[in-house]
This record gives structure tokens, C-alpha cells and sequence, in this order.
């Protein structure tokens, strides 16, 4: 009976991932490229100036990798609703699919992590 | 005073650590005056952990800032409260909360079952050790005793936990996950003395209980925080640290459903011991994941070297307490057995195993990017489709056996007898589900189904009372005379509020975007919002912006939200500040997001009007009044328990 029962909630799961896949890969900009055309996570840190505006056009901005000194940036295109703590310096996670070099990203999709500044101050990025 | 702190710690170090040696060697050796000595050791130990606790928290009322715990988590313009809430704030003072709150539920226990001495000789060492590592952390690796040249100012607190609800969220989610210390250490007790009956089960039946509504009420404050606080319109958003205290939970519900099984057929003892065990490392793996970072998660508290330890101290309790309950095995095996497949304890066997499938596929979910990181080098990550999949798969069933269970007899339950019982809420689902059908509820399956199985239930819970009630003369007769059924009703009443309410607000909800100039307005679900003005003000931390909202229903003006921003110059960071009317005739709320106001003067705003969502919150006042019931002193039962007991030598 347990046994049958056990079973019974693998069978589930088993669907389940062979239905809808094994997840969304999360990673950052120095390895994006390999995945042009498929649905991601892009995780990262934002570097330089945001420009645009995230309810009209959209807003771009670059990331780079969170950890490694890896130079490969991303160019992203986002719009929808901006989280409080965004920023130049903060890291992020933004879904979407990377299309001729720009990452255009999910409407809503962008999340923040908790400031660095509460993390020891030596690890300023 | 921060070399009292650190001596008060290290002597409690001293005497969890004597609780644990002494404990065993008087455990082991039978000899009862070293074993009274290490429990005493235990109850030493809350008193100098309470002293290190009173110490931080002088520092961080004084705002003391050579402390670099107080530095780094307040500042000299935060509100008392708040400074006194940073005490769960950081890393350091979290740990110091879980070894405070151990150590004063040891206490406790040790106290209430001193009388039974071959269970608690056992239980001492297992807390002692559990202990031990805390302390451990405490004295060497993270200390909130730290101390350096005074800054001028703390860094101060992140906004969004300068809410009230991070008063009380915190303690009680430690309440929680620790209280489910007490059961795992008397079931480890219990197996290393070799006393299998269901002892165990009663000493430890309302800790377990207690702890289980402290780690409900938690979430259920944690989830209405970030519904009013973080501003994005919803309360659950399968992050890993939610999923964290979400799965002990679900652990220990199912073990307080199977430890009725033991207790009245003296079957399912290899599985309880297993499912507390589980537990108990669910919630000591729910303290790694949110101290570690180890998995990307929006509450993302710092990396620390603490991670490692924990994934040691898992590993060792894992091992452990499974390497006990097999070298224990022969001694777990039941007397009875399932007689049919169609009795209550049938039912209770699905339910267990829906919640643990339930818990391990979230557990699934929160490891896989660590999983596919170290198979093939690419983190992978699943999300909400992911949860709500298995929400759906296996919630839905549970919800539904909550209503069947109740009405099957124990052992051996006739088809007839049954089709008679289940005619009336059968009825009440199936005309329910017709009529929702028919008011275009069809839009979404789950959604439906959630309602049409709460009919079922609610109309199960009902007749359940309504019997009883005839059988007892009054409802209060009946509810004093069986505390923990009827308080188990009540609670299961509070869980189906709570379905019905995160069908109707996830389900049912609309959402609508729109850029107002002042004068505008928009539609949505049948209210209408129009932006009129906009003003600021000055709180003590923050300068807040905010908007004025008219929203009308028909022709009638219903309320007037201000959702805003505020601007907090010390920590240098914004906060949404959401404006919420609750509608009394739908149990819904019109809930309002300043995504952002221009100079110029326009207003994004945002509006998610969510039926039914304040079901949610009115559950948690009832799944704590049915748990109160159920666990509130039972002196018939008691005197049971003692002529039960009395025959046994202790």
C-alpha cells in the first residue's frame, strides 16, 4: 500500500519534469551567450549608467558578473515595475531571453538581493 | 558589558556541553544523582544565556555602537522598538535568539518530566548536544560580542524590517523551528532508551502542538508583513526562505496526525520517529538555508562562514538519528496492522504521505540549483509554475481528505455506512460546484476545485459538530469533554478559511496598470480610482511622498487610499508604502502600488483587487483559537494517561 502510494507521487513528479522541463538555468553575463534564444535567469551585478524609463520604452542598463573578474557585460532592456533597491552597484536577478546581444527581460521579472552594505564593508563591489 | 556577554556564553557552552558528557555517562552508567546534576546543568544554562541576552539587548536599547553587532544594525535615529527587534536582525543575534530559546524550552521539559526518569535521562544529553553547537557558534565563529572603536553612526536598519511585524514574525518562526527540538530530542531519548511504547508521544504531545502553531502564526505574520510591507501585491512567492519554514511545518503536521495512530492503535512507529526526525532537520536546514545564501533568494541575508557548519551539524544529526531508528528497528515493529484500505487510519496514512511528498518536492525545488550546480556546473532553478504544479497536485487531495477523513469509522469502514455519511456534503460540493460554474468561476480549475472541496469540507466539519452536539446536549459539553477533535476541527475550519482564501486571491485576482496624471482615473474590477493629489510629510527616519486616491464603486465613494513612497536618508534606500482598503462585502481588498511618482507629478499606479484575501488573515485567529483548545489541559485525559502509566515501572 505505501509502496503503491510512493510510487503514485513519483509518477507525478516524473510527469511533471518530463512535461516542463528541468527549470531555468540561472546565470550570469560572462556565460548568457551560450543560451541566446532561451528562457533564463540572469543574475548579476548592475555597473554604469541606467538610462530610459522602465513604463515608457523601457529601461537599459549593464551587468556584470556578481563574483570573478570576468569583463563580459550584458546590455539589458527591461521595463515594468522597478524594485526600491535598484541600483548602480546592487545585484540583481531578471528573467528573460537573450535576442541579438540586448537581454530583453520579462516585464516585472526584475528582483533586487539585499544591499551589499550589510554584508561585511570590505566586499563593496 | 561585552565581556560579560561573552563570559555569560562561554558558561553556557560549559554546562550544555557538561549536560551532554554528563548526561550520557549518567544515562549510560545509570547513575542518578550525575544525571539530576547534567539536567540542573541545563536549566544553569538558559539563566547565563538569558544574561548574554539581556546584554545585547541594554546595547542595542543604549545604541551602544562599539558593539559592531549594533553597528552594523541600527543607528542612533531608529526607533527603540526596532532597535530592540535588530536583535533578530543580524546573524549573530539570531543564533544567540535560537540557543536563548533551546535552552529555556530544555528547561522547561526537564522540569515538567522529571518524574520519568528512564525517558528523560536520554532526552538531557540529546538537548545538551543540540545545544552544544549552538553555543559552539556563539562562543568561536559568530559572536554579537564583537567589539570595535565606536563609528559615528550604525549603518542602520533595511526599511522594509521597520515594521512592527518584524516584532513578533522572528521570535515566533524561532519558537517554532526550535520548539520541534523538544520532540526530536525526547523521540531520540525515548529510542536510546529503549522505550519504543508512546511515551515519548504524550510527554511531548503539546510541545510539539505549540510549536507547530508558533511556526504557523509566524508565516502567516511573515506572509501579511510582506503583503502590506514589501509592496508587491502578494503574500507567498515560493522564495527559499519562506519554503524554509514551510516545510517543518508541513513535517510536523503530518507527525501530528500519525502520532494519533500510534497512540490509538499502536501502529505507525518507525514512521513518527522518522517524521520528527525529519522535522527537526527540516528546521535546522530552514536556519542554514537563510544563514548561509547559499541559494539565490530575494531576503538574501549575508554569506557567511556559518554555512559550513550547519551542513556539518545537519550531516551529523541525519546520520545520527537514522543510524538509531535502524539499529532500533526491531524493537519499532508494529503489533497491528492496516486492516482495510477504507478506515480512518487509511485516510490518515494519505494524508501523511500528501504532506511529506508535499514537503520533499518543495525540499526538491529549494536544493535543485545547488543540485545542477554540482552535476554538471550551471545552476538551474525552478519557480513558481514548479510549486504551484505540486501545490495543485497535492494540496488539492489534502484539502479534500481533511472532509473525508473525519467521517470514516477506525479499522474497517463499511461502503454503506459510508455512502450514507457522505450524501449530505457530496451534495452541498456538487450543487456548489454547479452553481460556481454557472457564475463563470470555470476560469480557472484549481480555483474551482479549491472552492468546491472547501463546501465538501465545511459541510463535513459541520455535521461533525452538529452529531456530537446531539450526542453531548451542548456545544461547549462537547468541545470540554474531546479538546484535541474538536480543537483539531477548528483548526481544520482555520485551514479551509485559509484554502478558500488563496483560491479566491490568486485565482480570481485582476490586476491593472496605468500612468495618471492628477484628475484621471482608472477601472478595475469594478472599481474606480481616481488619482486627485499629491502631498509629502515628515517621519522621524523618513521623508514619505504620497498620493491621494479616491476609489468609487458605482456611483458611491468607498475610500480613500494614500499609497506613496518613503525615502530613509541614513540607510540611504526607498520603501513602497502600499495602500490597502479592505471591502467588507466582498472580504476582498482594493490594494494600491505608487510604482513610481514623476517630478512632473504623475503617478504609476498599480491595483490588484483580490477577492476573498482577508480569509487569510482571519484564518490565522482561528487556527490559533482551535489549537488553544486543543491543547488546553484535559483533566479526564490526564487521569487516563495516569491509570494507563500507573502499571508501568518507571
Amino acid at each position: 500500500m505505501i509502496a503503491l502510494s510512493v510510487a503514485a507521487v513519483l509518477a507525478i513528479f516524473i510527469l511533471y519534469t518530463s512535461i516542463a522541463g528541468a527549470g531555468t538555468p540561472e546565470i550570469g553575463p560572462s556565460t548568457v551567450g551560450r543560451h541566446a534564444g532561451e528562457d533564463v535567469l540572469l543574475v548579476g551585478t548592475v555597473v554604469g549608467h541606467v538610462a530610459g524609463d522602465a513604463h515608457a520604452g523601457g529601461m537599459r542598463f549593464l551587468l556584470k558578473d556578481d563574483h570573478g573578474t570576468s569583463p563580459e557585460r550584458t546590455s539589458v532592456l527591461y521595463s515594468g515595475s522597478v524594485p526600491d533597491l535598484f541600483r548602480t552597484g546592487r545585484q540583481i536577478v531578471v528573467e528573460g531571453t537573450l535576442r541579438d546581444g540586448t537581454f530583453v527581460a520579462k516585464p516585472g521579472s526584475l528582483v533586487t538581493k539585499c544591499p551589499s552594505k550589510y554584508t561585511p564593508a570590505k566586499s563593496s563591489t | 558589558m561585552a565581556q560579560l556577554g561573552r563570559a555569560a556564553l562561554l558558561l553556557s557552552f560549559a554546562l550544555v556541553a557538561y549536560a551532554l558528557l554528563g548526561g550520557s555517562l549518567a544515562a549510560w552508567k545509570r547513575r542518578r544523582r550525575l544525571a539530576l546534576s547534567a539536567q540542573n546543568a541545563l536549566v544553569a544554562s538558559f539563566g547565563t544565556t538569558l544574561v548574554a541576552a539581556i546584554v545585547l539587548w541594554v546595547a542595542l536599547a543604549r545604541r551602544d555602537l562599539s558593539f559592531v553587532y549594533v553597528a552594523q544594525h541600527t543607528s542612533r535615529s531608529l526607533p527603540l522598538g526596532y532597535a530592540l527587534s535588530a536583535f533578530w536582525g543580524g546573524q549573530e543575534g539570531s543564533l544567540l535568539l535560537w540557543l536563548l530559546v533551546l535552552t529555556g524550552y530544555a528547561s522547561l521539559a526537564v522540569l515538567l518530566n522529571r518524574r520519568t526518569r528512564e525517558l528523560i535521562a536520554w532526552t538531557v544529553p540529546v538537548l545538551g548536544g543540540i545545544a552544544v553547537f549552538f553555543a559552539l557558534m556563539l562562543c568561536f565563529v559568530s559572536s554579537p560580542f564583537a567589539t570595535s572603536a565606536a563609528p559615528a553612526d550604525g549603518a542602520g536598519m533595511v526599511p522594509s524590517l521597520q515594521n512592527p511585524y518584524m516584532l513578533a514574525h522572528p521570535p515566533l518562526l524561532y519558537l517554532g523551528y526550535v520548539g520541534l527540538t523538544i520532540p526530536f530530542a525526547f523521540a531520540m531519548g525515548a529510542l536510546l532508551a529503549r522505550r519504543t511504547d508512546e511515551r515519548w508521544i504524550v510527554a511531548t504531545r503539546r510541545w510539539t502542538l505549540a510549536a507547530w502553531t508558533f511556526l504557523g502564526v509566524g508565516q502567516l505574520l511573515g506572509a501579511h508583513w510582506a503583503y502590506v510591507e514589501i509592496g508587491w501585491g502578494g503574500y507567498y512567492a515560493w522564495d527559499p526562505v519562506e519554503n524554509a519554514a514551510l516545510m517543518p511545518w508541513l513535517a510536523a503536521t503530518a507527525f501530528l496526525h500519525s502520532v494519533m495512530i500510534q497512540e490509538k492503535r499502536g501502529m505507525l512507529k518507525i514512521w513518527n520517529v522518522t517524521l520528527v526526525a525529519l522535522a527537526f532537520c527540516l528546521s535546522i536546514f530552514g536556519t542554514f538555508l537563510t544563514r548561509s545564501g547559499v541559494v539565490n533568494s530575494i531576503h538574501s541575508f549575508s554569506q557567511s562562514p556559518l554555512g559550513g557548519w550547519f551542513l556539518g551539524f545537519i550531516s551529523i544529526v541525519t546520520v545520527f538519528s537514522v543510524g538509531l531508528i535502524y539499529i532500533r528497528l526491531p524493537l519499532l515493529r508494529a503489533k497491528t496492522k492496516l486492516e482495510s484500505l477504507v478506515s480512518r487510519e487509511a485516510t490518515f496514512l494519505y494524508n501523511n504521505l500528501l504532506l511529506v511528498a508535499l514537503a520533499l518536492t518543495i525540499l526538491w525545488g529549494v536544493v535543485y540549483p545547488l543540485l545542477t550546480q554540482a552535476v554538471n556546473g550551471e545552476t538551474r532553478s525552478v519557480s513558481k509554475p514548479y510549486y504551484d504544479f505540486f501545490l495543485h497536485s497535492f494540496g488539492l487531495p489534502l484539502l479534500l481528505l481533511m472532509g473525508i477523513g473525519p467521517l470514516v469509522a477506525w479499522r474497517r469502514a463499511s461502503l454503506r455506512a459510508l455512502g450514507k455519511t457522505f450524501a449530505v456534503p457530496a451534495g452541498v460540493s456538487v450543487v456548489t460546484g454547479v452553481v460556481l460554474l454557472a457564475l463563470g468561476f470555470g476560469s480557472s480549475t484549481p480555483g474551482l476545485l479549491a472552492y468546491t472541496f472547501s463546501a465538501f469540507v465545511a459541510a463535513s466539519i459541520v455535521l461533525e459538530f452538529v452529531r456530537g452536539r446531539r450526542a453531548a446536549g451542548s456545544l461547549t459539553r462537547l468541545v470540554a469533554r474531546n479538546r484535541r477533535r474538536y480543537g483539531g476541527y477548528i483548526v481544520h475550519a482555520a485551514i479551509l478559511l485559509l484554502a478558500i482564501g488563496v483560491a479566491g486571491s490568486s485565482a480570481y485576482q485582476t490586476i491593472r496598470e496605468r500612468t495618471l496624471q492628477p484628475g484621471q482615473s482608472m477601472q478595475a474590477a469594478g472599481y474606480t480610482l481616481t488619482y486627485v493629489s499629491l502631498g509629502t510629510r515628515q517621519l522621524q527616519n523618513a521623508q514619505q511622498t504620497s498620493a491621494v486616491v479616491d476609489v468609487s464603486r458605482g456611483n458611491s465613494h468607498v475610500a480613500t487610499l494614500h499609497p506613496g513612497k518613503s525615502w530613509f536618508p541614513v540607510e540611504q534606500s526607498a520603501s513602497n508604502d502600499v495602500s490597502i482598503y479592505h471591502d467588507p462585502r466582498s472580504l476582498g481588498d482594493v490594494y494600491t502600488i505608487a510604482d513610481r511618482i514623476s517630478k512632473s507629478g504623475a503617478l504609476d499606479l498599480k491595483v490588484l483587487v483580490k477577492p476573498l484575501v482577508n480569509l487569510v488573515w482571519a484564518a490565522g485567529f482561528i487556527f490559533v483559537f482551535g489549537s488553544l483548545v486543543a491543547m488546553w489541559p484535559d483533566a479526564v485525559e490526564q487521569r487516563k494517561l495516569a491509570d494507563r502509566y500507573a502499571a508501568v515501572p518507571v
